[in-house]
């Protein structure tokens, strides 16, 4: 056997007794020892295994308490933070009021402007952004109280009104758009047009045509007071309107419904009003199931 | 090795085990590879530590080598640091008291030479070298420690046992 394979059985520990003997007459022996006992100096301290694994739970354990409260604690914090972000997206969204035929309701806005709203009309806010700019969205009729502040605007499909603190009605139905100002000053935009209303004064646009009207002495809209009034308007519009007072279907097919119809009915009472409708033109009504027909004669 | 039912060594028992068994081995690996500069007591408690807070995803047959792979790792960042020279905590020969000055002299003389001998193997040759010598492990057991070949362990060792005595015996 070499030197090389002896020392290498000599380093593993693995010579065998003749070996062993063999490898103690090599030349480099004496040194071999002595590097070999020399090296043995380097030696760390014993390392104590139980008092570093008690360190190391000990630290452990430390790291464990505060994640025990962490983790429920961010659960916590996320479901909170979840609803407030959702009830924050849901508390800038539009608010939506809509009365149903035969049905008026009162809304109040956030500066304690109110508006009543007529049968089968809605109203839509942004309750967020009403600090910002004062603006309701509308499509149907609608009486405003408007309290003093920066500018309100009822925006509809017809155009837009525009005022400072006033009180004014606005009816937008179909063809028909009709702005009456009771109290300030209201400006009505419609396309490139711009109207000021005074009060007593009115705005009325009938298929695309502006309609010149007398000035009303009315305190109010009559609609408040459970009236419908009309001047010059036609058949058609007044059956509408009569439809959603008294959530019912008038069929007219056989009436001319273009006739200008000038007067008022009453909300309280199907039959005055039909009456009310009917007579100055000689019609004749049936009424069947919440449908009415009209009949000439 | 029976397979444990628990894939994971998150159980304070499995966890002692694991520890009793490789804590003193990656110590000596990391004090013959780095010297006692760096620590490495504290970075064998950082390791296991480690492992702890990943216990979850560590199957305790892969215990070894995340501990030694993380120790080994946190001790690279440090020796990045700060390019510390390899010292030996140094036990003077204390058996020879009973000797002439001139001898503990020429023995202190070849403590250092072989210290400076130690400094300038390479990592690999002083880690497998010393836990043969001082720690008196085969090579199949420094094999498997290292995770390299029996045939790699007996190459660095006798490499660097040939280097030592070029270096000690040339000055």
């Amino acid at each position: 056997m070499n030197k090389e394979d002896l020392i290498k059985k000599w380093l593993d520990n693995s010579l065998s007794p003749e070996e062993l003997e063999a490898f103690k007459k090599l030349e480099d022996y004496a040194a071999l020892t002595k590097l070999s006992n020399h090296l043995k100096f380097f030696k760390p301290e014993a390392y104590a295994t139980d008092k570093e694994l008690e360190t190391v739970m000990g630290k452990i354990k430390a790291q464990n308490t505060p994640t025990s409260w962490f983790k429920p604690f961010l659960r916590i914090a996320a479901i909170l933070f979840l609803s407030f972000s959702i009830y924050y997206f849901a508390s800038g969204l539009d608010t939506t009021i809509h009365t149903l035929a035969a049905s008026k309701t009162l809304v109040e806005l956030p500066d304690h402007s109110s508006v009543n709203l007529n049968a089968g009309s809605s109203l839509v806010y942004n309750k967020r952004a009403w600090d910002d700019h004062r603006e309701v969205t509308l499509d149907g009729e609608a009486f405003f109280k408007v309290a003093k502040g920066s500018k309100f605007d009822v925006v509809t499909s017809a155009g837009t009104v525009s005022v400072m603190g006033t009180q004014f009605n606005v009816k937008e139905r179909d063809s028909y758009f009709e702005v009456i100002c009771y109290e300030g000053l209201v400006k009505v935009s419609h396309e490139t047009q711009e109207t000021y209303l005074r009060p007593g004064d009115s705005f009325l646009i009938l298929d695309g045509k502006i309609i010149a009207t007398e000035k009303t002495q009315d305190l109010g809209p009559s609609w408040l007071n459970n009236t419908s009034n009309f001047k010059s308007v036609p058949l058609q519009m007044v059956l509408d309107e009569l439809e959603r007072q008294f959530n019912v279907t008038v069929n007219a097919s056989s009436v001319d419904t273009s006739k200008l119809f000038t007067g008022s009915f009453t909300h309280d009472n199907l039959e005055t009003a039909l009456k009310s409708v009917t007579l100055p033109f000689h019609l004749s009504y049936s009424i069947s199931n919440n449908t009415i027909t009209l009949k000439r004669g | 090795m029976p397979k444990n039912i628990t894939e994971h060594i998150c159980d304070d028992t499995l966890f002692s085990k694991a520890f009793k068994t490789y804590a003193e081995d990656l110590y000596h690996f990391l004090y013959y590879k780095f010297g006692d500069r760096l620590n490495p007591r504290d970075k064998v408690q950082e390791a296991f530590i480690k492992l702890w807070e990943n216990c979850k995803q560590v199957p305790p047959s892969k215990a070894k080598s995340f501990v030694f792979t993380v120790a080994n790792n946190l001790m690279l960042n440090e020796v990045a640091h700060q390019k510390v020279v390899l010292k030996y905590a140094q036990e003077t020969p204390q058996n020879h008291t009973n000797e002439s000055p001139e001898f503990i002299l020429r023995e202190k003389e070849y403590q250092e030479k072989l210290q400076n001998a130690l400094a300038k193997l390479t990592e690999a040759q002083r880690t497998a070298f010393l836990l043969n010598r001082i720690e008196g492990k085969k090579f199949k057991e420094i094999a498997e420690l290292l995770d390299i070949s029996v045939k790699a362990v007996e190459k660095r060792i006798y490499g660097a046992l040939a280097k030592l005595r070029e270096d000690i015996e040339e000055i």
